[in-house]
């Protein structure tokens, strides 16, 4: 019997986990009560969607018990997860593209009437569901052309619609949100919690998993290092269950005076099929320039529209040299690298890590079309070092990596290729707090080595702290370029952004 | 509350530490296990089965599936599939022969161009495949109509060199072409040599250079592979350019073998090689595979049909047997990949 008054929704006794070389859980015991909302944080690579993989029968533990409600249950598959009301929203977003927004939601639970599935309930429903998350999209919709954020919420919505679902597992479900879609999912994560149901969720952003959470369980290295009430904590605390360590947060490195002001990148009426109206930019050489804007902005359009991934109109000069690419291979060639906002579209899971961190570089290096292996070998052992990316070795296939370190090499892979544009869009999503901050260094000491660096973020506190200049998107126009935005707020930017002034 | 499972839950909780050696064998052993278990068995079954001269004999078959089941191979592993590889292999070796016998060409002559046409055929497939944005295996299954179409109209359906045309034959298969399908070196088949030297130029090609890195790259996602700087048409376009090229050399080792060409030779070869491949482990969906478990999956093949021969199974039975085979291989497969998630 269980010493607290109300029964835990969850329990787990000692879960453990052991994949070749790593332990990924070690003796994790853990309860979870009817209506909390409870966050699990620690580095990437602690263990924590392990954890929730493992209680949504996605994969076997090794050892230990699952209890639901005081019964021991033993889930060998997602389905029986489900039934027994314990639904997981992954890491990656796992929608069919092709497929509806509604039918994404109802997939594999149909409705029938007659001898036919009941289109007309289905998308009533989802158009209900939908207002609810205040989306403005048709349920008819199909998912691929919707943005990662939608997408992030479209899985929320089809995890918590299911009707047995008493236990929503939420694994970084904010890492692709801006601010106020976060505002909106916690909106109905409170609802949710009122229905007395269990909500478990992974964070690497710790302000919002202490405003959010009733308690909080740290992990290290697969072991539960605390759980503690949100009261009783603070984020330096969480930081130093986190890592061992106590850090002084050092005051944000205000970036070097612009020296000459070199136009490396200038556009004139640039634009791409999805864009109303053109732009024109200038980039500096060695910069910084921040593109902020919220979802539906086009900055992701645009991004992809200079890399070459998308049809462009419109004068593009690089180098003062009118160019134009119709192939990401093009762009490359021309020294623009591009780490887009959804790591799937960039790594090839199959290929081990150095393989993955070489493959925008190994070319160049080969001679004669035969590859370089010991280059290769050296300097993905280098990256490893260099962002402290957790695997066993340089041949495990990326596939295996958490979430963070799948990142963390997909950054690699455009450190090594130094390119003379960089573009990131989202570079840090999912990335641990400590690693984070390392990379916004590397970022700024990459822009004072010369590289210049379009940096894509909707935090506008990231905004802030990285960017020499700011550029603010809305409905694909550029609607403001701030050159100093020291002199810049938090609410400056999103007023800007939304378009409320 | 109905949580489904809670009965079974402690009988199936998996314990790793029984019988684990035998099980970790399995899982990594994948089909070289399956080749040595299958081996054993008709070792005792069959006093014949473990001799040198039988093992050779078990090569010489294989060694025309090697060497096209090694480009099928490669074409797996960058997501496509080429299902005209026993059609290339017919026009190349037909080609080749109606040359040498009766354009009166040299044996090297008739040789580079049964070899290179396939190859132009390959490389045109594999274009339309990359700029038409048509499925692998559409384009090359109409290639696999239309190539034995062209290898019938080019020996006009007869076998190459023909008893019906000996009068006016310009010359026999040279002896250097008959060597290359029968010949021996120090006792070992030479088409058992060419196909293991294929393998290992294939190992070469995906192991060490960019474009075999490439194949995976696009096999295991092509949009990554493209944005990471990876012409995909051209890769695409050139690995069935290589296919055709390996079906052309494997088209003259079974021409040498029969002694003879004709153009509905190694028909259904295609679906060998696939199996051979899948055997061996590669994902048909691409982006991981090595051509060694190929070789092995051909082997095992191989192994199966001696075997059963030596056994005297009848040849329907044999069809039966090899076909619950290739299923059992891929049940196994899928049972491994679970497993070592
Ligand atoms: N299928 C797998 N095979 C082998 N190792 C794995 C597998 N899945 C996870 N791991 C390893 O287990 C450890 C824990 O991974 P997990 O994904 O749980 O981390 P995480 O806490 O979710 O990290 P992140 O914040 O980066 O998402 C990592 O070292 C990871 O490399
Ligand atoms: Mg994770």
């Amino acid at each position: 019997m269980v010493t607290t008054e109300v029964q835990p929704m969850i329990l787990l006794k000692n879960v453990t986990k052991i994949f070749p070389g790593v332990q990924a859980l070690d003796n994790v015991s853990l309860d979870i009560l009817p209506g909390e909302i409870h966050a699990v944080l620690g580095e990437n690579g602690a263990g924590k969607s392990t954890l929730m993989k493992i209680l949504s029968g996605i994969i076997p533990k090794d050892a230990g018990e699952i209890l639901l409600e005081g019964k021991k249950v033993h889930f060998s598959s997602p389905a029986e997860a489900i039934e027994a009301g314990v639904s997981l929203v992954q890491q990656e977003l796992s929608l069919i593209p092709s497929l509806s927004i509604a039918e994404n939601i109802f997939l594999g639970r149909w409705p029938v009437r007659g001898l036919g599935i009941d289109w007309d309930k289905i998308n009533r429903d989802t158009q209900e569901l939908l207002q609810r998350f205040n989306i403005q999209e048709n349920p008819q919709t199909p998912v691929e052309n919707l943005s990662v954020a939608e997408q992030q919420l479209i899985e929320i919505m089809k995890a918590y619609s299911r009707p047995t679902t008493r236990v929503l597992l939420l694994d970084e479900p904010t890492s692709a949100l801006s601010e106020e879609e976060v505002e909106r999912l916690f909106g109905l994560l409170a609802e949710i919690k009122k229905e007395g149901k269990a909500i478990i969720f992974i964070s690497h952003k710790l302000g919002e998993a202490l405003r959010v959470a009733d308690r909080i369980t740290v992990l290290r290295d697969g072991k539960k290092v605390i759980t503690v009430a949100k009261e009783d904590t603070s984020e330096e605390d969480i930081v130093f269950y986190m890592t061992g360590k106590r850090f002084k947060r050092s005051e944000p490195e205000a970036t070097g005076e612009q020296a000459k002001k070199e136009v490396v990148l200038s556009l004139r009426n640039f634009s791409s099929d999805e864009f109303s109206a053109g732009v024109n930019l200038d980039v500096y050489r060695g910069e910084v320039l921040v593109i902020f804007g919220l979802i539906g902005s086009g900055r992701t359009t645009l991004a992809q529209t200079l890399f070459g991934l998308r049809r462009s109109k419109g004068e593009f000069l690089l180098e003062r040299k009118k160019v134009h690419f119709s192939s990401p291979a093009e762009a490359i060639e021309a020294g623009i690298g591009y780490i887009p906002e959804d790591r799937r579209e960039s790594l090839v899971y199959d290929l081990p890590v150095f393989a993955n961190i070489t493959l925008a570089s190994y070319q160049k290096v080969a001679r004669r079309g035969i590859l370089n292996l010991d280059w290769e070998y050296a300097t993905a052992q280098k990256m490893i070092q260099e962002l402290q990316i957790k695997t066993p070795n340089i041949f495990r296939e990326v596939l295996y990596l958490s979430g963070g370190n799948q990142q963390k090499v997909l950054l690699s892979r455009w450190l090594v290729s130094s390119p003379k544009i960089l573009i990131m869009d989202e570079p840090t999503r999912g990335i641990d707090v400590g690693s984070k901050f390392e990379i916004r260094n590397l970022v700024k000491n990459l822009a004072h080595s010369g590289i210049t660096v379009i940096y894509i973020t909707s935090e506008p506190l990231e905004a802030l702290e990285m960017g020499d200049r700011i550029l603010v998107m809305r409905n694909g126009k550029v609607v403001k370029a701030i050159d100093n935005p020291q002199e810049t707020t938090k609410s400056d930017l999103l007023a800007l952004a939304s378009g409320i002034s | 509350m109905g949580a489904k499972g809670t009965s079974s839950a402690d009988k199936s909780s998996p314990t790793t530490n029984s019988s684990f050696s035998i099980k970790e064998l399995l899982l990594r052993g994948g089909s070289l296990v399956g080749l040595i278990g299958l081996s054993l068995v008709f070792a005792v079954l069959s006093p014949h089965f473990f001799t040198l001269s039988n093992w050779l004999n078990v090569f010489r078959q294989v060694s025309v599936v090697i060497i096209l089941a090694s480009a099928q191979t490669m074409v797996i592993i960058s997501a496509g599939i080429d299902l005209s590889v026993g059609s290339l292999l017919a026009l190349g070796g037909s080609l080749a022969a109606v040359a040498i016998c009766y354009w009166g060409w040299s044996l090297l002559a008739g040789a580079l161009l049964g070899v290179l046409v396939a190859g132009l055929v390959g490389l045109a497939t594999g274009t339309i495949v990359a700029k038409g944005k048509i499925p692998d295996f559409i384009a090359t299954l109409g290639m696999l109509g239309a190539v034995r179409g062209i290898a019938l109209l080019i020996t006009g359906g007869l076998p190459v060199p023909s008893h019906f045309t000996a009068t006016e034959l310009t010359g026999y298969l040279p002896a250097g072409l008959i060597w290359l399908g029968s010949g021996d070196i120090g006792g070992f088949p030479v088409s058992m040599m060419i196909a293991v030297g294929v393998v290992i130029l294939t190992w070469f090609i995906l192991n060490r250079t960019t474009f075999g890195r490439s194949l995976y790259a696009v096999g295991g996602n092509r949009e990554a592979a493209r944005a990471s700087g990876i012409n995909v048409d051209r890769v695409k376009a050139l690995v069935y350019a290589v296919s055709g090229l390996y079906c052309g050399l494997g088209g003259l080792v079974l021409v040498g073998r029969m002694n003879s060409a004709n153009a509905l030779m190694a028909e259904g070869m295609e679906l060998q090689t696939i199996a051979a491949v899948v055997i061996g482990g590669t994902n048909l969906f691409g982006g991981k595979g090595s051509v060694f478990g190929t070789l092995i999956g051909a082997l095992l093949m191989g192994v199966l049909a001696n075997g059963l021969n030596l056994l005297n199974v009848q040849p329907f039975w044999q069809r039966v047997i090899n076909g619950l085979l290739i299923i059992a291989v891929v049940v196994f497969d899928q049972w491994r990949r679970r497993v070592l998630r």
